[in-house]
């Protein structure tokens, strides 16, 4: 906060003085500069400092050795088995609940947008509500129902459909159904909102045309909601690969964010967890921009068509 | 015509059943949540072997539990304050700026929140330890505005988009100062708006829990952080009863936002 308030009089007066008696620019400067400094003081500056730990050499008795530039984190990062089967792992999870958050989405998004009256509002508000729970609440109610002695077990047993119980919790199916409840309800209203836009006589001339409904979904409803479906691959994709609540509750299986807290709350080695930061951090950027090109991609083709 | 006719019915039926049940399964995990904290027994089981109230009297009796709760609201309210200020002005300066600075505003806003929670705990821990912000509110309400001043100043963008300008350059011909015209002129007519964007700001803050388990302390731990430091030693429907009244806070949030916003519908259309 403090540094907020004492930044704020200086960008004024700077302002004032660049810009003298210009009143509307000005005054709009002045309103932004908070947000400015605030951004810059706690978004990047506390990035480059990231940064520059991340070449620092490691200290035995204090976080990390003041001063030094080394490479010691990154080459120990790269070389390390350990933590690129745990890169691996975080990908995969990232992929799979994106790929599974992208198609749902796009299902629940169009029933809501077809939908008219109280069905509408309840299926709002069903994306709405885990929203604004905690992930912690999310992700543990999880666990009483995909137990090995839990709910689903409980009732496949019942029904005979299983002999023995199946361990769904710790394991891959219960993280990825755990992190997909926490990124589900992003993904159906980024792309909901897009399609609270389009024009609905597109889609009825289409069929009036000869298209089949699931044809006229994939080949017109698809296409124009494709900035929405960018929006929530990115999301699904940023926030899976950096999981940490779910994967720690719910899977057996360790992610990228467990390792990194870890090294940083329990090891105190700060140089090597902020490597491990930076180049994850590098390689989810990589990953974003290629999954950008390729839905663009999609996206233009389906309108060639 | 009529095998198309039956297949369309089929299709129908299926797309209907194909969103009731994801309906369900949204609500199912809030519903376990809900139900456990009624629990008789100490077992996390759903439906619950018992029911009884024991656990609502044990979290009232617990005084880490009610420190959380404290400190979140405290928190929470924090960051509303800071981050509908910052938010409302940045967006009011953008829609009166002419130059350029505005255009690199909404991006560097926007960006926290598509890094991972986890990234920002790290980065913004070793950052307040430098500065020595470590252990104290502010460090946690700074790293939840993060995360809140964007829904800010998006809702204030789309307010200030749908108000008519005019209003305000007829107050400032008028003779009205900036503060004045200001408060009696735009702020009559966008308060709603900030009203939703605090309370959005409000629970983005107390239901963040990443940071805030890399930025707290024993003294200012939230309720999400206790929550899942809870968990991980055993799963007992005290947590349940904590986020029942989550979720509460969460449905009444809702219901006054819905509220407000229809409050500034109606009194458009009666304006």
């Amino acid at each position: 906060m403090a540094e907020t308030n004492s930044q704020f009089p200086r960008s004024l007066e700077g302002v004032r003085e660049s810009l003298g008696q210009q009143s509307g620019s000005n005054r709009a400067l002045l309103l932004m500069a908070p947000l400015l400094a605030f951004e810059l003081l706690v978004f990047v500056v506390p990035f480059f400092i990231l940064l520059r730990i991340s070449f620092a050499e490691e200290s035995s008795d204090l976080v990390y050795a003041e001063g030094t530039w080394t490479l010691e984190a990154y080459s120990s990062v790269l070389t390390s088995d350990l933590l690129w089967s745990i890169v691996g792992f975080s990908f995969l999870l990232g992929v799979v609940v994106t790929v599974l958050s992208v198609l749902i989405g796009l299902f629940y998004a169009y029933a809501i947008w077809r939908s008219t009256g109280l069905v509408k509002s309840l299926l709002l508000f069903s994306v709405v509500l885990p929203l604004l729970t905690t992930l912690v609440i999310r992700t543990y109610a999880f666990n009483p129902l995909l137990a090995p002695s839990g709910t689903l077990n409980e009732l496949l047993l019942s029904l005979g459909l299983i002999s023995s119980p199946i361990q769904f919790v710790p394991g891959t199916v219960g993280v990825v159904v755990g992190q997909l409840y926490i990124v589900l309800p992003y993904a159906v209203l980024a792309i909901y909102s897009v399609l609270a836009t389009m024009d609905w006589h597109v889609v009825e001339a289409a069929r009036d045309l000869g298209a089949s409904r699931p044809r006229s979904v994939l080949e017109v409803v698809v296409p124009q909601a494709m900035p929405g479906i960018i929006v929530a691959a990115v999301i699904s994709f940023a926030w899976s690969v950096g999981a940490y609540a779910a994967p720690d509750l719910l899977s057996g299986n360790i992610t990228f964010a467990m390792q990194v807290e870890g090294l940083m709350l329990s090891d105190m080695r700060y140089p090597l967890a902020a490597a491990f930061s930076v180049v994850m951090l590098l390689l989810m950027l990589a990953s974003i921009a290629i999954m950008f090109t390729l839905l663009n991609r999609l996206g233009g083709e389906f309108e060639l068509a | 015509m009529s095998s198309n006719l039956r297949r369309e019915r089929l299709e129908t039926a299926a797309f209907r059943a194909g969103y009731l049940a994801l309906l369900a399964l949204m609500l199912l995990p809030l519903l376990v949540v809900v139900v456990t904290s009624f629990s008789g027994t100490g077992r996390l089981a759903f439906p619950p072997e018992s029911y009884s109230l024991m656990w609502y009297v044990e979290f009232l009796d617990s005084v880490r539990w009610l420190d959380a709760f404290t400190n979140s609201i405290v928190i929470g309210v924090g960051t509303a304050l800071v981050a509908t200020l910052l938010g409302v002005m940045g967006a009011f300066g953008q829609e009166i700026d002419d130059g350029s600075l505005g255009s690199i505003l909404a991006p560097l806003v926007l960006i926290p929140l598509l890094i991972p929670p986890v990234i920002l705990g790290i980065t913004l821990l070793m950052y307040f330890n430098e500065v020595g912000l470590r252990g104290s509110y502010a460090s946690i309400v700074l790293a939840h505005t993060l995360w809140a001043t964007p829904l800010v100043y998006f809702v204030m963008r789309s307010v200030f988009s749908r108000f008519d300008w005019q209003q305000l350059d007829a107050a400032q011909d008028l003779g009205a100062g900036p503060v004045q015209s200001f408060v009696h002129v735009v702020l009559p007519n966008v308060k709603h708006g900030i009203f939703v964007g605090g309370l959005l700001a409000f629970i983005i803050s107390l239901q963040e829990f990443v940071m805030a388990l890399f930025l707290s302390t024993p003294s200012t731990e939230t309720i999400p952080v206790l929550a899942w430091t809870e968990i991980r030693q055993a799963l007992d429907p005290m947590v349940s009863v904590v986020s029942t009244f989550l979720i509460v806070i969460s449905v009444v949030g809702i219901l006054l936002a819905v509220v407000a916003t229809n409050l500034e519908w109606l009194s458009k259309q009666l304006s």
